[in-house]
């Protein structure tokens, strides 16, 4: 931010500079008593701000196209994240060829900083921020996500389909 | 001593030196797979190539002696190019498992890709596809996708073990390791396949997918397993501990540890431990404040020797504790009580004995050679079956037992827990969680004790030298060894310094540098 030093009676004095600073709070109070949609402030609850598609709210976990969890919990998330939130727990699946699925995985929401580096570190599109933002809770304990919440909350509609498909990569064998 | 110079630096080396032993002692960075310093020379990775001068050609480096006037040298463009393209090759069928591999972090060819690697792969074909999660007996799991055939385990196998199970099956492409008809690999040291596996090709069951390799601090200690007492690196957070590997020591183990000294991380844990002090016996018992223990425990020691004439107490020492702890223990007996009643409690008497020729001994105590010494220098003769004796027509009135660490390697644990319950009191010493010890019948005060992990000392080896333990942390806050349990006891001090719980923060990507698998 500048500072602009406007040279004058009307920023060196005291009350030339005072009445100034609050014409402008009255002409924009005018300003919104007769124009309201010009309005910037939102009646909260009631009106929800719509942010972009790309804001990086809460966490989601995708799923694969038989809707298990795509996490192969290899922990590079946890290992990147900053605040330490993401706890994982990993287990051996009877499926041969995914090998390594997480049995636990939760995130605790209160000490996630929203910095998005879990996204960015996992190598399959198993995590992503997604849009919503509206994290209201009463009970402190279901600040804690698990993988039932992350992965297939209502929101969701019964998950969200990962990028990276395992039916190509086997088949290139990548 | 011949004399070479490489990369222009001028060293002198043994005579029979091989090249890349040279390099590695010039401390040159020199890219490797097949080559181990424990096993005999594949030469089949073609990595650790070098230009000689006068040779027109590029050599290898492990399969190359050492001459004098010899001058070598790894860093010019043209060794660069060719070790690029031979990681390059290595990686034609390397399935990128990386996340779900237990060997990201420490695996070498991670590692040497970092330092030798050719960022632009030009390979456009589809990989090979092989066996994936192929169960190789008891305790290693194999993934023949991400072998890179470098032979080492092979080689380990029939050089080693002389066991011969692993081979390389197949030709080209194809070519794949394995055993003969799927046939299991249950020696007992089939783990050590696992450590010099430079990529994950051979996983360790027990340790698979439980943690990442970059979540664990490392640190040296003994194995207590058996009386070798093998140089071991400790692998824990602060979850507990998570496996052990073997370090390099020439005097005792080479490169190399048994499959049954792995498993000594399991009862160091917490859940297998007697974490507080007890009293009471079978259906009523109260847990104690540590030193409160302790100092009732002494107090009915001494206080059985004060009221007679005749000695009624007994101490049993197993050759579990450190050279300290036992030296403590007996001391409190020959001096403070004046009594002679010192027993050693031996396990397995029928495989005291007995040796596999490579490290494991069938005398499962880290120290029995430093108890016997101890005895025998203090002049303390009384045998079993005088203990016995005295057990079975009640004379003994207080027994202190100084108890294993690893209750599972006391076959007749319980058996022994039936005679010492003979005894009007009976205080029992260990760190381990013993279910035999809650059903004794007579009045019992179970301490805890420190595990290896938790303390210093010195433990005497089947060789009969003398290896210094460390304290790594504490895992057990109300644990003492037994030199502090003994100055309690015998009314010297009031309280033992309470240990501080020192694993108790989120575990943190550890990870410094290179884990060193190669």
């Amino acid at each position: 931010m500048s500072i602009v030093n406007k040279p004058g009676a009307i920023s060196t004095w005291y009350l030339p500079g005072i009445l100034s600073g609050l014409w402008l709070t009255l002409k924009y109070m005018i300003r919104n008593l007769f124009d309201k949609k010009k309005m910037p402030t939102l009646n909260y609850p009631e009106e929800v701000y719509q942010y972009g598609p790309r804001f990086k709210g809460n966490h989601i976990l995708t799923v694969k196209k038989d809707g298990s969890i795509r996490c192969t919990a290899c922990m590079l998330c946890a290992t990147n994240c900053p605040a330490q939130c993401i706890s994982i727990v990993a287990a051996e699946s009877a499926d041969q060829r995914v090998e390594k699925y997480p049995i636990k995985y939760e995130i605790d929401i209160l000490r996630c900083v929203f910095c998005g580096y879990c996204e960015e570190a996992c190598p399959v599109d198993a995590v992503r921020m997604g849009p919503e933002w509206q994290t209201a809770g009463l009970n402190g304990s279901s600040f804690s996500y698990d993988i039932q919440h992350l992965a297939y909350r209502p929101q969701l509609k019964g998950g969200i389909l990962s990028r990276v498909d395992d039916e190509e990569r086997h088949k290139f064998g990548i | 001593m011949p004399k070479v110079k490489l990369n222009g630096k001028e060293i002198e080396v043994k005579p029979g030196t091989m090249l890349i032993d040279a390099f590695k002692q010039a401390g040159e960075d020199i890219a490797h797979y097949c080559y181990h310093p424990g096993l005999p020379t594949a030469g089949v990775c073609r990595l650790c190539m070098v230009e000689i001068e006068g040779n027109p050609r590029m050599q290898i480096a492990c399969n190359t002696v050492v001459t004098e006037g010899m001058s070598a040298r790894n860093n010019s463009d043209k060794v660069k190019e060719a070790v690029r393209w031979g990681l390059n090759f290595h990686l034609i069928n390397h399935p990128l498992d990386c996340p779900i591999c237990d060997q990201a972090g420490e695996c070498g060819l991670q590692d040497q890709y970092m330092k030798f690697g050719k960022y632009t792969p030009e390979m456009s074909e589809q990989k090979v596809k092989k066996r994936k999660v192929v169960s190789l007996g008891e305790r290693v799991v194999l993934d023949s996708e991400r072998c890179i055939l470098c032979s080492r385990c092979v080689r380990f196998t029939s050089e080693i073990t002389k066991t011969n199970e692993l081979g390389i099956f197949n030709r080209g492409d194809h070519a794949e390791i394995g055993t003969f008809e799927d046939k299991p690999l249950n020696n007992n040291y089939s783990m050590n396949t696992v450590d010099i596996c430079p990529v994950g090709a051979l996983t360790s069951k027990d340790f698979r997918f439980r943690q990442r390799v970059w979540y664990l601090k490392d640190a040296s200690s003994i194995c207590t397993g058996c009386s070798t007492g093998c140089k071991i690196r400790v692998y824990y957070n602060e979850e507990g501990l998570f496996r052990i590997k073997p370090e390099h020591n020439p005097e005792v183990n080479g490169y190399w540890m048994c499959d049954k000294g792995r498993d000594i991380y399991k009862h160091v844990n917490p859940e297998a431990r007697l974490q507080e002090a007890r009293w009471g016996q079978v259906g009523n018992w109260q847990v104690k404040d540590i030193a409160e223990a302790l100092r009732e425990a002494g107090e009915a020691i001494r206080a059985s020797v004060r009221d007679s004439h005749h000695s009624k107490v007994a101490l049993v020492l197993t050759g579990q504790q450190t050279l300290e702890e036992l030296t403590a223990a007996v001391k409190f007996f020959l001096s403070d009580l004046n009594s002679r009643d010192i027993y050693h409690w031996i396990n397995n008497p029928e495989e005291m004995e007995k040796f596999d020729g490579l490290l494991f001994r069938g005398d499962r105590n880290p120290n029995t050679k430093g108890l016997l010494s101890l005895l025998a220098s203090e002049k303390v003769s009384a045998t079993w079956a005088q203990l016995e004796g005295k057990l079975n027509s009640h004379e003994i009135e207080t027994l202190m037992v100084v108890g294993p660490e690893d209750p599972g390697v006391f076959p007749d644990l319980a058996a022994k827990l039936k005679l010492f319950a003979k005894a009007k009191r009976l205080v029992w010493l260990s760190s381990a969680r013993v279910a035999a010890v809650d059903q004794v019948t007579t009045a019992t005060w179970q301490i805890p004790l420190k595990s290896f992990f938790e303390k210093d000392g010195t433990l005497v080896n089947a060789q009969g030298r003398k290896q210094t333990l460390r304290k790594i942390a504490t895992l057990i806050p109300a644990a003492v060894s037994v030199d502090q349990a003994v100055a309690v006891m015998s009314g010297r001090e009031k309280a033992v310094p309470m240990g501080k719980f020192e694993l108790n923060w989120k575990k943190t990507n550890f990870f410094v540098g290179e884990r060193g698998s190669l």
